[in-house]
């Protein structure tokens, strides 16, 4: 016996619960995934304001992209913020400033971009 | 009963409860025992993803062991290893995802190898032991379930590699040079388990070098194809595996100090060799500290290298296994 399977963009989430049964009795299997509480991340689609803001996370060529973005983007007439931000290494996470301060900006934020 | 059992298990497997291999369905008495065998209680916070919110207690950790296939002897080990996997400096959840494709490779040293049977002789990267196989499965398996961000992120490792099933290796009890752990600042006497994500080994074949020196070079040789992703950011280092029969002659003529060096400075490659066949960027990030026209070894520093002695006598193969770049520190921790 299983709960829903819950789907999250064509993802089958793991199932939050099982259940073994017998002749008898059923009990529940100890669920040895953990989850975010509440939400992971809240993904707007739709941005609110008509801007792009732009981080650079310093893989091959990232720089070179976005700068190229930003100028294809403004020639489209799309607001771009003049400032590319660094996100400093690659290889970790951002740094938890940095993503409250993304997390609270109206417009598309283009980061993870590279060769 | 038999038949509701395979039912479970067929359960987890159908539901994403398994890494790909049938688990044993774990059932709220196992994962009790096994809570006692790891001293925590099913509540106990062991750890935190802080940027997904994820907050990671016993009962998960205890629970993955069970269906692992881990004994609760293991239980020691095991919490060492689960808070050393829930280390931030570990970046758990960037060894699941990342396009390298790494697994977390155990490697457990000191007197708890003999006490919990780990084999550390023959096919020591492979061993078909139950020590080995189950806690190096449980490492990936923690991997994957405490990395996965409940199930919302997706892995891109590009090719990945076998050890994202089970990766564990056990070191000699007795050791020519200090034990593995000592380079992670232990004490000798200490039982250890370290984690780091690596990529899969490269087999160093050398079966008629006559001095300590050929033997290294072949090792340096084998961390210098151009394919090693190391050249680039030089963030990871390598392990290196040596079993007794290269070790009789590198022992002969370094120390565990002077052989790393001796690797550091021969190992080296032309960087503008490098750049041209794609290695390295044209426009190289300050981050690389690249320098033009000079002979760059694939380590940023002599402390990204270190060995360790396992395997069987009788035959000389050494191995190479490169760390992932993304996770640039090990963690070791005592068993206690």
């Amino acid at each position: 016996m299983t709960d829903k399977t819950p789907t999250s963009g064509g993802l089958t989430l793991p199932s939050k619960q099982l259940m073994s049964c017998g002749d008898i009795t059923c009990e529940l299997l100890v669920d040895p995934i953990p989850r975010p509480a509440p939400e992971p991340i809240k993904v707007t689609i739709k941005p609110k304001l008509s801007r792009v803001v732009l981080v650079d996370h310093l893989k091959p060529n990232s720089m070179a992209i976005l700068k190229l973005t930003q100028t294809i983007l403004r020639e489209r007439g799309i607001e771009v913020d003049d400032q590319i931000l660094v996100k400093e290494d690659a290889s970790r996470p951002m740094p938890a400033a940095m993503l409250d301060s993304l997390s609270r900006e109206g417009g598309l934020v283009l980061c993870g971009i590279s060769d | 009963m038999a038949y509701e059992t395979l039912q479970d298990i067929e359960n987890c497997m159908n539901n994403g409860w398994s890494d790909g291999l049938p688990v044993i369905p774990p059932y709220g008495f196992l994962v009790d025992e096994m809570l006692s065998a790891m001293g925590w209680q099913a509540s106990d916070v062991i750890g935190e993803i802080h940027d997904q919110n994820i907050i990671i207690r016993a009962e998960k950790a205890a629970a993955t062991a069970v269906m692992a296939g881990c004994k609760t002897e293991y239980g020691p080990l095991l919490k060492s290893l689960s808070l050393a996997l829930l280390d931030p400096k570990f970046n758990i959840s960037g060894v699941e995802v990342t396009t390298g494709g790494a697994a977390v490779l155990v490697i457990v040293s000191g007197p708890i190898v003999e006490q919990l049977g780990f084999e550390h002789g023959a096919n020591a990267l492979g061993a078909n032991n139950r020590a080995n196989a189950t806690v190096g499965r449980f490492a990936q398996m923690m991997r994957y379930f405490c990395g996965s961000g409940g199930g919302v992120l997706v892995s891109h490792g590009t090719v990945g590699h076998p050890g994202r099933l089970s990766f564990c290796i056990a070191e000699h009890p007795t050791t020519e040079w200090e034990p593995y752990h000592t380079q992670h600042g232990l004490p000798a006497m200490a039982s250890a388990v370290s984690i780091m994500s690596a990529e899969g080994p490269n087999s160093c074949n050398n079966h008629y070098g006559e001095t300590g020196a050929s033997i290294l070079d072949t090792i340096g040789d084998c961390m210098n194809h151009y394919g090693q992703t190391a050249w680039y950011y030089r963030s990871g280092g390598f392990v290196v595996v040596i079993p007794p029969d290269h070790m009789a002659l590198v022992k002969a003529q370094f120390s565990r100090e002077q052989a790393a060096q001796y690797i550091y400075d021969h190992a080296r490659r032309q960087t503008d060799d490098l750049t041209n066949v794609g290695r390295i960027a044209k426009q190289p990030i300050p981050y690389a500290e690249v320098e033009e026209h000079s002979m760059r070894s694939p380590l940023k520093s002599i402390d990204q290298l270190s060995f360790i002695e396992c395997g069987g006598e009788g035959g000389r193969f050494s191995a190479v296994i490169p760390r992932w770049v993304g996770s640039q520190q090990v963690v070791c921790r005592p068993i206690e």
